[in-house]
């Protein structure tokens, strides 16, 4: 899997593509720890170009969530294509995850966000 | 013409009938002329003794918009009976405009209650070429009628009255407070350091009105003059300088960057929100952080009980923000008698919840309300406190099936690969909405134990079993779910063979095409299909030459699925295997031929694509144009 990184009002924005299994997972946690680290807690992950996701994928994906609650940070998705979104729906994952259908909704939330408060 | 007033002149008389039905009948046909006789004798129906007349003779002359109406109606506003005269003045107000010359004319009545009454309908009219006359009235002899004349001049809304009314201020004791009214009304931010010098006066019913007026102008700057009057003893005045400060607020877009001293408000802001004032909602939400600790955190929850569903879903929302901070109270919210509370605390709780929160919140899970133990569930899943798991255990045994699948759900959250024989349980569970989420579940802890259980649960006695094994060792997707679907490519149920295909499809690593080969074969029709599919998506053209018999299919639509699938691969040199298929007996198979032809960008195709663009079959005429268009694109 390949995944860029670029920053966007703030918010660190990756666009995930090939396949999220065991050894993508492992490195996308890592990728995302190594972003909290540098103090970038708005992570958003594009999930446009994700063919396939298995349970590895999966575990890696809540394992983010959980490391961006600890952070006290906000991860958000977007762009899920059919088969993914799918996967989500039956494991209910879309209750925990902050879901968006586009990228520029899940970084203007972000903004909304700060407005707010 | 002449007939015309012969009827009118019938009808003015028969309006003096005694019979109710004349009189009506007369009414109304006097509505159909537009004269000024049959307008007079409308106006003499408002003195009818019955009701229905006289609103009747209302109803047509408010539609008139005639000055001469207007006219004789201002003579009704010294009738004897207060119901004609209110009547007429209702009439007056809806004429608008053509009223406004004939009751300026009249403001000079020597009746000084027809003039109050008359400045009153002005204000109402609300048109500016009646401010200067109404300026002039502030000094009448009557104040009643001058204050009249000062509330008018508000509702008009022109700065021209403005020095009139600063005067007013400084002469007429009595009007002091419509002054101030009207001149926050015109609002009219040149007025402002005056209405602060006004602030200083003794009299707190004319410091309320300036710091209402101050308000309605909406300025910014005003802030800072009336922060001082927000800790007034008098609580009248600070409730009244707060409602000033919001109306400024709503004008600036709730942008007003000043710091509020709020704590002290609460209860005013939370009734506020209580009887959906927006004004007061819009403003407490934009300051929420400044208003809310955890002293008045209980009461403030208690309000939400009742806000509607926007409102609420707003408010959880920035608690959410507020986060930490307010958590013991939250907690200790958990205790109220209420269930509606206890979800709206869980709803806040559930966007910040950690470790602690979850530990503390684990004690709740006993409720009597199926609603809160479902959402303590779902919270603790959402925590990802692997302390959770025990209760999460008791959860999914409980009484209520909405409890027991959101508790399977976040054990799969959770992803602990020990509870996987525990989950495992909840595909028995009677409730379909508990066995999906046992499944949802199973699917994300994965592992080598739930492949070897849903492995087994393939070949289970009961076919929903064996479909939910399918599906989800198609999504657990490693390595080790290949073997298995491999093999249930052979299962003796066909939905369970094509979900298989399907599978192993998306999977594509470590799948052996080989196994796939004899699904070609399948008696299922579906079944060949994704057998189709799965081998051109994991060979890709290699796959063409095993999967070319079946473009002869007995099944139309096997042959249409292999067309379209192999087209989809968009290689040119099987173009020639697809041509055929043009000329076909079923229209279907035409069209995808015609679509697979263009994918596959095959110009030798052309000539007998234009011909079946002509076709009767408005589907195949319209794929071949299709078809023709990219191709002759491509050339």
């Amino acid at each position: 899997m390949d995944f860029t990184t670029r920053e966007e009002n703030g918010v660190t924005i990756m666009n995930l593509e090939g396949r999220l299994d065991l050894a993508s997972g492992s490195a996308l946690k890592e990728h995302v720890k190594k972003l909290f680290e540098e103090e970038k807690t708005s992570i958003h992950l594009n999930l446009e170009n994700v063919e396939f996701i298995n349970s590895s994928g999966l575990g890696a994906l809540v394992s983010t969530m959980k490391e961006a609650r600890i952070r006290k940070g906000r991860l958000t998705l977007s762009n899920l294509a059919n088969y993914v979104q799918e996967i989500f729906e039956i494991t209910q994952l879309s209750h925990i995850f902050e879901i968006y259908p586009t990228e520029k909704e899940a970084v203007n939330s972000y903004s909304q966000a700060a407005v707010a408060k | 013409m002449a007939d015309d007033v012969n009827i009118i002149g019938e009808l003015l008389n028969q309006l003096q009938s005694p019979d109710f039905f004349e009189r009506e009948e007369a009414v109304k046909k006097l509505g159909s002329f537009d004269s000024d006789e049959a307008i007079a004798g409308l106006v003499t129906a408002l003195d009818d003794p019955d009701l229905g007349i006289r609103e009747l003779a209302a109803d047509f002359l408010s539609k008139t918009n005639s000055p001469i109406a207007a006219q004789l109606l201002i003579r009704f506003l010294g009738h004897d009976d207060i119901g004609t005269r209110n009547l007429a003045a209702e009439i007056l107000v809806k004429l608008g405009s053509v009223a406004v010359d004939p009751l300026v004319e009249n403001l000079v009545d020597e009746d000084h209650d027809i003039r109050k009454f008359i400045a009153d309908i002005l204000g109402l009219i609300k048109d500016k070429r009646a401010t200067k006359p109404l300026c002039e009235k502030i000094w009448d002899d009557n104040i009643n009628v001058g204050v009249s004349a000062i509330e008018a001049l508000g509702e008009i809304g022109s700065p021209e009255a403005i020095p009139d009314l600063m005067k007013a201020y400084d002469e007429i004791e009595d009007a002091r407070l419509q002054a101030v009214e009207a001149i926050g009304k015109i609002g009219d931010p040149s007025t402002l350091p005056k209405l602060y010098t006004f602030l200083k006066s003794d009299d707190p019913l004319v410091v309320y009105a300036v710091i209402e007026a101050i308000g309605h102008i909406g300025m910014e700057e005003s802030v800072s003059q009336l922060r001082e009057y927000l800790d007034s003893e008098d609580r009248s005045i600070a409730e009244t300088a707060l409602k000033a400060i919001i109306d400024i607020s709503a004008n600036n877009d709730w942008r007003l960057d000043i710091e509020l001293p709020l704590k002290g408000f609460a209860e005013f802001l939370f009734e506020g929100i209580k009887q959906n004032d927006k004004r007061i909602i819009d403003f407490t939400l934009s300051r929420l952080p400044h208003c809310i600790d955890n002293n008045v955190l209980g009461s403030f929850i208690d309000i939400l009980e009742s806000v509607d569903e926007e409102v609420l879903s707003r408010i959880i929302s920035l608690l959410g923000d507020i986060g930490p901070t307010i958590s013991g109270a939250l907690i200790k919210k958990m205790e109220s008698p209420s269930a509606k509370t206890r979800l709206i605390v869980l709803d806040i709780i559930k966007q910040f919840v950690d470790d602690k929160l979850a530990g503390e919140i684990i004690k709740f899970s006993s409720d009597e309300d199926p609603g809160v133990r479902e959402k303590i569930a779902y919270v603790l899943g959402v925590s990802g406190n692997k302390d959770a798991v025990p209760t999460l255990r008791k959860l999914a045994v409980d009484e209520v099936g909405h409890v027991r699948a959101a508790a399977y759900r976040s054990l799969g959250w959770l992803s602990t690969e020990q509870e996987a024989d525990f989950v495992f349980n909840g595909l028995d569970d009677e409730y379909p909405d508990v066995r999906e989420a046992a499944m949802g579940a199973l699917i994300i802890i994965g592992g080598l134990q739930v492949v070897a259980k849903f492995t087994a649960d393939l070949y289970h006695e009961n076919p929903e079993r064996q479909r939910l094994a399918v599906t989800a060792l198609g999504m657990i997707g490693e390595t080790d779910v290949v073997e298995p679907l491999q093999k249930a490519i052979n299962h003796p149920e066909a939905s369970v063979r094509k979900c298989a295909l399907n599978a192993l499809m998306r999977i594509h690593e470590g799948v052996d095409p080989a196994q796939l080969v004899i699904a070609l074969n399948d008696e299922n029709s579906e079944v060949r299909k994704a057998a189709v599919s799965a081998l051109l998506s994991i060979q890709g053209e290699d796959a063409i030459p095993e999967v070319r018999f079946l473009l002869d299919d007995s099944d139309i639509w096997v042959k249409y699925h292999t067309i379209c699938a192999i087209g989809e691969l968009g290689v040119r040199r099987y173009g020639e295997l697809i041509m055929p298929y043009l000329q076909d007996s079923q229209d279907i198979v035409r069209i995808a031929a015609a679509k697979a032809l263009a994918q596959m960008k095959y110009s030798k195709a052309l000539p007998i694509l234009k011909s079946l663009n002509q076709n009767d079959n408005d589907d195949l005429a319209q794929a071949a144009g299709k078809a023709v268009e990219i191709l002759e694109g491509v050339q």
